[in-house]
């Protein structure tokens, strides 16, 4: 390779690198706007917006959260709704994905193609109807309300079926010539093989769970039944967008914190989940 | 244990027993629930219980509810249960049909006609006569919004309007306040546009802020109001059908037209904005509600403010024959099945009554009050600006209560008015589609 292609490979590699630092700073940028915003007096941000970097700066937004006696339990509702969503579609994506790859059943292409359809049905669609089922079971302002209904994820079964397509039919093979009864292999070999696809589905519904917004405004209309992203909402005065921008940067933060903190733990199944492939 | 102790035991929670049953029987609490918007303002006020030290929507409202449950003798617990605006009324409905339905919900009058329509409201005459709610203490704007067909479905708390926000000091520069700073306000759309070609010429500054992006509430509010200072509507009698194919739609369409693309109304305001627009002194007059003047007045007492010594409001300037302009208001109502039991409704209408008599404190939110005996008193008279505004009470126009999905119709005739100022959409397509629009909406109701 000559030294000429060399030093242009370099420089290539710099001016990528380069468009690739502009771009993660535009990306950023609204983001410590935000934050920044976040410390700001309301007061003043009715008459400016461009003030970021001057005094004078406050923590009211944050103790104006905090202040809300209900606010601790939106988070624990939050918690328990994110955490259950994710534990049951980990069970349930395990179980259906395993069984479209790996038995054999009557109707079971006309089955998965069912379950690949609900990819294509917006969750505006069925809001009416699951209200009334809901409604008709008394089962508003419950967490049963606020989870089941998400669990139907054809996405998370379509990823596990693909990922248990993938696990070599030997390791099976092997069990099953010993006997193991089908659910042993599953629990006992299978399962464990799949983690890093059960972490990217995990990682991808929790996160959903945490952010939704549209089933719980619908669902829960008790305060003590909110979540964060609902119970948030709720304390913001009808015209915040001019009287209390510093609050509702703050609340944007508060009800960021804590996908923040689980990005940074688990950034390296996020990345690869998001490039589409699961990490092994 | 000695059965000594036991009997002594026992004789103790023989008399806790005792002394609970011999409680007086109000004690007895009866909770009531309060579904309302206006954000939540705990960290500030929610151990506040007395309401005069209360500020803003959000700070006075909890006050109230606080200072009644702290006060009133019948054990009577109201707890609120807090929405968000945007989408309060979907969440409302959502709960009537899950009958988990609040005792007490709050309601523009704009919306009421659309809940009344489907049974869905509790008349409430016999009830405010029972309380001490006298309905002919509502003010004429009140009354039309809250009472359908000869019935009271609410209690009116406030009306709200179409106001400007002036700034004298601009208005000054130009030449256009009298020798006593008051402003000269423009008394047709001919004196209008010359006003805000000569503050443009004058200052360099667009007459107008008003939230053209983001938003389709102002326009129509504008449009409205300049329809019915023609002495003219633009719905039929029965609510059904919108024209707009008229002189009075065409006149108020085209004075929109030249104000916008003379360059009079500052561009690519969204509300936020407009409210900056008109803090930093940029243009001379924001159009938009009451509930801006507690901010702007507060911050006219700045020295380094644009509107120090220099802010004024007045009701939307009467550009043609009539004296009108658009309002509404909150009001207070019981939808069916919210309260669960007679001693509920009692509750319900007790706690009504503590907020029709505590009127003034929420007319100091810049709501103009419902009660007619706050509007004629010296103390709300004494709060800065409200002689300006005060006769909106009166004259104020609300679209008609016939008219259903009066949310929606706003939503469309505000796009479209966006569409001729934003996009150059000739008048003529923009009043076929409001009308086509419109029409096909009223139509699809049942």
């Amino acid at each position: 390779m000559s030294t000429q292609h060399i030093a242009g490979k370099r420089l290539g590699d710099r001016l990528i690198l380069l468009a690739v630092i502009v771009l993660a700073l535009i990306w950023v940028a609204p983001l410590i706007w935000v934050f920044g915003l976040s410390f700001k007096p309301n007061a003043e941000l009715m008459r400016h917006t461009n003030v970021l970097f001057s005094p004078p700066f406050t923590l009211k937004n944050y103790t104006d959260i905090l202040g809300n006696s209900s606010v601790f339990r939106w988070i624990l509702n939050s918690a328990i709704v994110s955490l259950g969503q994710t534990f049951l579609t980990l069970v349930l994506c395990s179980l259906a994905g395993y069984g479209f790859a790996r038995t054999e059943f009557p109707g079971k292409k006309v089955l998965y193609i069912a379950v690949l359809a609900g990819l294509a049905v917006p969750e505006q669609a069925v809001v009416i109807p699951l209200h009334h089922i809901f409604a008709d079971l008394d089962l508003h302002n419950t967490y049963s309300a606020l989870i089941l209904p998400r669990l139907a994820a054809p996405f998370g079964v379509f990823l596990m079926t693909q990922y248990f397509k993938a696990v070599p039919k030997d390791i099976e093979e092997a069990a099953l010539m010993d006997n193991t009864p089908r659910w042993k292999i599953f629990w006992r070999v299978v399962l464990p093989l799949s983690v890093p696809a059960q972490a990217t589905l995990g990682i991808f519904t929790f996160l959903n769970a945490w952010n939704d917004y549209l089933w719980p405004l619908i669902s829960a209309s008790k305060p003590e039944m909110y979540t964060l992203t609902l119970g948030l909402a709720t304390t913001q005065g009808n015209f915040a967008q001019s009287e209390g921008i510093g609050f509702l940067m703050a609340q944007a933060v508060f009800a960021g914190l804590p996908i923040f903190v689980i990005y940074l733990f688990f950034q390296k199944y996020i990345v690869s989940a998001v490039a589409g492939t699961t990490v092994r | 244990m000695k059965l000594n102790d036991i009997c002594k035991s026992l004789l103790a929670c023989s008399v806790g027993v005792g002394a609970l049953a011999a409680m007086p029987a109000h004690a007895e609490q009866t909770t009531i629930t309060l579904a309302r918007f206006f954000g939540a303002c705990e960290a500030d006020y929610g151990k506040v219980n007395d309401v005069t030290k209360a500020k803003g929507e959000c700070g006075i409202i909890t006050s109230l509810v606080n200072q009644f449950n702290a006060t009133n003798k019948d054990g009577i617990v109201v707890k609120p249960e807090i929405a968000e605006w945007g989408p309060y009324y979907d969440q409302l409905t959502s709960r009537i049909v899950a009958h988990n339905v609040p005792t007490i919900a709050v309601m523009h009058q704009s919306v009421l006609g659309d809940f009344v329509s489907r049974k869905l409201v509790e008349p409430l005459d016999d009830g405010f006569k029972s309380v001490g709610i006298n309905t002919a203490d509502f003010t004429p704007q009140a009354r039309h919004g809250v009472i359908l067909g000869g019935k009271t479905y609410a209690l009116p708390f406030d009306t709200w309007s179409w106001l400007w926000h002036l700034n004298t000091n601009i208005l000054k520069k130009a030449g256009l306040t009298n020798a006593d700073g008051s402003p000269i306000l423009p008394k047709s759309p001919d004196e209008l546009l010359a006003q805000a070609e000569k503050v443009k010429q004058a200052t360099g500054k667009p007459y107008f802020a008003w939230t053209t992006a983001n938003e389709t509430a102002a326009p129509t509010r504008t449009f409205f109001t300049l329809v019915y200072q023609q002495n003219a509507q633009v719905f039929s009698a029965d609510g059904r059908k919108i024209s707009v194919h008229t002189a009075a739609a065409t006149n108020a369409l085209t004075l929109m037209n030249k104000l916008w693309t003379g360059g009079y109304i500052k561009k690519g305001l969204d509300y936020g904005a407009t409210q900056q627009a008109f803090l930093n002194g940029d243009v001379a007059v924001d159009v938009v509600g009451n509930w801006t003047i507690d901010d702007f007045y507060t911050a006219a007492q700045k020295p380094d403010s644009a509107l120090h010594d220099g802010y004024d409001v007045v009701p939307f300037a009467n550009l043609y024959s009539k004296q009108a302009v658009f309002a509404d208001g909150h009001s207070w109502v019981m939808i069916k099945g919210g309260a669960k039991s007679d001693k509920e409704k009692k509750a319900a209408l007790t706690f009504m009554k503590f907020l029709w008599d505590h009127d003034f404190d929420w007319s100091r939110t810049g709501h103009l009050p419902a009660n007619n005996t706050v509007v004629q008193s010296a103390q709300y008279k004494a709060m800065p600006f409200r002689n300006n505004i005060i006769d909106i009470t009166r004259y104020g126009v609300s679209t008609p209560s016939n008219v259903p999905r009066q949310r929606a119709i706003e939503a469309i005739v505000g796009e479209e008015i966006s569409s001729m100022m934003l996009s150059g959409k000739a008048i003529p397509a923009v009043e076929d589609a409001i009308e086509t629009r419109v029409n096909t909406l009223l139509a699809g109701v049942k």
